[in-house]
């Protein structure tokens, strides 16, 4: 669609953009990436035209730009532009069919049957019908910018060009109009040559991004370019970390701020509190912990503050668990969007509680252990009853620093260890007689306060999966113990 | 639909507007060709008009000083006023959609100036062009109103890159005390006759010209008309900013030198046959902005009406305030000009203190 060949220029003697190459294909998102004094505006300016060119070439469905007549490149390519500025009082519907300009034909050029129904249509679709007949000047900043947008898209083009569509446009509006563009994208085989200056809206919304570095381009490609990390910290000078969107197949950047070190943080083992009664175990943390778990609730990777396990009787039905655990919390006066929750019919008074040193890590784990519902998870019978009170909830807080590959490290350490102790206690699946692997409803819970040096391991080879699998199989064990104790009294 | 509803509603207002300007103009050419020293009644008019431009007699017997006055003397000073007065507001119009700035006028940005040097050359000189005769005052006027006009783009590109509208309408001032100062020291070298001459031209007037003047001035007013109203898209646009415009097809290099010189020719052929005469083309667009919004395609041939009906009043009130004396016409649209337009400043810029 276009193609931009060794395209050279900006202001003065010295050239903005040097031999800048690369080619725009029919209907897809390209978004232009780059920290400020890039060239990113230098350029757009060279490929609307607003600044002539030194050198090279771009070029229009394989025509030369320069061959276009301003009315032939006005139906082929319309140009949104940050700047909002509008003299007199012309009203949202004047500034529209203005967009229509390139279609009028005759010495009086007016709007024909067709040019009111394309402004109507656009107008319609940009949600900014209502203000037809208001001053553009009276209307906000967003509905200034769909109105540019409608008044582009009125022009009919095959191409757009944008700089910054959603430079000061709040989240929402920021959204609508980039999922507009990607609707004309999808429905009319529109091409989009965006500069984006937010990395994780032009990784949602771009179907290849370059990057532009000191006026050249440091590299083109799919928006999973933007997964390295090494490339970005070299372009923008900012610590940064990739995540994937949790629904999106995409990469999402998280930036980390300079100034990371707070004021000194306590002793670790000094840094929580536990309460427990009969209803709930709540261990909570001065400073958020990084969790992995699949509790009840806080599931996932996230930043916790509380830590609870709520006692549930054996009947308790599980209709909605996570609307009941939250009502629990705010009873109990726990903020629930910092807190992970897990739920057991054990005594919650056969806790096992132990904080232990080893090799200079530092940890603290919880477990409340019942082997009713005991199960070999290699067996390929399945038993369909569950109901017995029988959960091991295990929770490992750490004063380490894991990566997010150390936490899924740590989860299999804990794993193995409980494993082995359920092996050692000869604790058995009551339907298949052989030795169980875990109960069918376990919880499992790995904290880490993200302090000192980031380790990348916690598995069985590391010392931090040794601290982990030796608090567990104590904890288990005890835990186990101390359940089979209240069985056999009662 | 209410949208369809409002827009027939708003095409059949901007209608009635359109009647409403055209008896203005009609009224006070008629106002203006009866009402004088000498009163000739309704009929009598209408029969010298019609006799004379159509050949059509309706009433037998009216006095032959009657038609005299009228058709060699009332008439073409009208007609001159209606056409000066129609000019001025649409030079003025298309200046302020150009600059994007109610301010300019063919006054502040210095073309009126500009166009009065090339005039007075013409009378202090006594000059001739070869072959254009009685055109060549006219001719003088535009060339210097252009002239003055590319010196005060081009002061202000030098001065600050880009078009600044403070900066246009500085260097306007500027070239205006220039070229006034240029005209004084022409008037203070020649002699008493010449003096009394400029200086008179130079208050605005559109009494004792005859049809000669009208004829000098509509052709350069048809032409300059006629680039500007088929302009009028390209002035809306250019309230987007001519970076803009151009990306939606405008050529804004060429539209803004069609619009620069029918403007100037405008101009340039006011000042030539009636001196300078100011506030006209600054008042009258914005009048015609406020009632019909700003969109060029209205406020153009409006303003054009309005100036012209406009003027003829301001004429006619200059010759019968204080008769049998008559007073400069500048001097009459300046005391009301400069009022109205303070007025529309103050009120501007409460409205938008509120909706801000």
């Amino acid at each position: 669609m276009i193609g931009i060949k060794n395209l050279t220029g900006g202001y003065g003697n010295k050239p903005v953009i040097q031999n800048v190459n690369f080619s725009l294909e029919k209907g897809e998102f390209f978004g232009l990436l780059g920290p400020n004094g890039s060239g990113k505006t230098t350029l757009f300016k060279l490929i609307t035209g607003a600044l002539p060119a030194a050198g090279g070439e771009i070029t229009v469905e394989g025509k030369p730009l320069s061959g276009f007549s301003k009315l032939e490149k006005a139906r082929m390519i319309a140009v949104l532009t940050q700047e909002a500025h509008v003299s007199f009082d012309f009203t949202v519907e004047e500034i529209v069919s203005l967009g229509r300009y390139a279609f009028q034909k005759g010495l009086f050029k007016s709007l024909s049957r067709q040019d009111r129904k394309v402004i109507d249509d656009v107008m319609e679709l940009t949600g900014v019908t209502k203000y037809r007949d208001t001053q553009f000047r009276l209307i906000s900043g967003g509905e200034k910018q769909r109105v540019l947008l409608a008044k582009a898209l009125a022009q009919e083009p095959k191409i757009m060009l944008l700089d910054e569509p959603t430079n000061h446009l709040d989240v929402k509006h920021s959204f609508h109009m980039l999922d507009l563009l990607k609707e004309w994208q999808r429905e009319y085989g529109l091409t989009v040559f965006a500069i984006l200056h937010d990395l994780n809206v032009a990784a949602l919304y771009a179907d290849r991004v370059a990057l532009l570095h000191e006026g050249s381009f440091l590299k083109t490609g799919g928006v999973d370019i933007l997964r390295d990390e090494s490339l970005l910290r070299q372009v923008y000078e900012v610590d940064v970390k990739s995540q994937p969107h949790p629904y999106v197949p995409k990469p999402q950047l998280l930036m980390t701020p300079e100034d990371k070190e707070g004021p000194p943080k306590d002793h670790f083992s000094r840094s929580y509190r536990v309460r427990q009664n009969e209803g709930l175990i709540h261990i909570e943390f001065n400073e958020p912990l990084r969790t992995i778990s699949n509790g009840v609730t806080g599931e996932g990777i996230q930043w916790l503050n509380h830590f609870c396990n709520f006692h549930v009787n054996n009947n308790y039905d599980g209709g909605e668990p996570v609307d009941d655990m939250t009502n629990w919390m705010k009873n109990q006066g726990i903020p629930p969007e910092k807190a992970a929750g897990m739920m057991t019919a054990v005594k919650l008074e056969d806790m096992v509680l132990l904080e232990k040193e080893y090799e200079e890590i530092r940890l603290l784990a919880m477990v409340t252990a019942g082997a009713g519902n005991a199960v070999d998870i290699t067996s390929e019978e399945l038993d369909s009853e569950i109901g017995k009170i029988g959960t091991i909830n295990i929770m490992v807080f750490l004063d380490s620093h894991f990566t997010d590959g150390a936490l899924v490290n740590a989860c299999l350490s804990a794993t193995e260890a409980k494993t082995k102790a359920l092996q050692d206690l000869n604790i058995k699946d009551p339907y298949t007689g052989t030795i169980a692997t875990g109960t069918s409803t376990d919880s499992l819970l790995i904290g880490t306060t993200q302090k000192g040096e980031r380790t990348p391991y916690a598995g069985s080879g590391t010392i931090a999966g040794k601290a982990i699998g030796t608090a567990v199989y104590d904890a288990v064990t005890g835990a186990v113990r101390k359940y089979e104790k209240r069985q056999r009294r009662s | 639909m209410p949208s369809s509803f409002i827009r027939t509603f708003l095409s059949k207002r901007i209608f009635w507007v359109y009647v409403l300007s055209g008896g203005f103009v009609l009224g006070a050419v008629l106002l203006s060709l009866i009402w004088s020293s000498v009163s000739i009644p309704v009929g009598h008019v209408v029969h010298i008009i019609s006799d004379n431009a159509l050949g059509w007699s309706l009433i037998a017997d009216v006095p032959d000083n009657e038609e005299r006055i009228i058709w060699n003397i009332r008439l073409p000073r009208v007609l001159l006023a209606l056409c000066v007065g129609a000019s001025l507001a649409l030079a003025g119009a298309a200046f302020q959609g150009l600059l994007r700035n109610p301010l300019a006028d063919p006054y502040t940005i210095g073309v009126s100036s500009g166009a009065a040097l090339g005039a007075v050359i013409v009378i202090f000189f006594q000059l001739t062009i070869f072959g254009l005769g009685s055109f060549t005052l006219p001719v003088m006027a535009i060339i210097g109103g252009f002239l003055a006009l590319m010196l005060v783009f081009g002061l202000v590109k030098i001065a600050s890159r880009s078009l600044a509208i403070e900066t246009i309408i500085l260097a306007g001032i500027i070239m205006s005390s220039f070229i006034g100062a240029v005209i004084s020291l022409i008037i203070a070298l020649g002699d008493q006759d010449a003096m009394t001459q400029i200086i008179y031209w130079l208050y605005g007037s559109v009494g004792m010209r005859g049809w000669s003047h009208v004829q000098l001035i509509v052709p350069f007013m048809l032409i300059g008309m006629f680039l500007l109203l088929i302009h009028y898209r390209e002035l809306n646009a250019l309230a987007l900013g001519e970076e803009v415009a151009e990306h939606i097809g405008v050529n804004v290099q060429r539209g803004k030198i069609m619009i620069l010189l029918g403007a100037s020719l405008l101009t340039g052929a006011s000042v030539a046959v009636s001196g300078m005469i100011g506030f006209v083309g600054l008042v009258i667009p914005h009048l015609v902005r406020l009632i019909t919004g700003p969109n060029h395609r209205h406020v153009l041939p409006l303003s054009l009406l309005a100036g012209g009906g406009f003027l003829i009043l301001a004429d006619l009130v200059s010759r019968t305030i204080i008769a049998p004396k008559e007073l400069p016409i500048g001097v009459i649209t300046a005391l009301i000009g400069a009022p109205v337009f303070a007025l529309l400043l103050i009120r501007n810029r409460l409205g938008k203190g509120k909706t801000a």
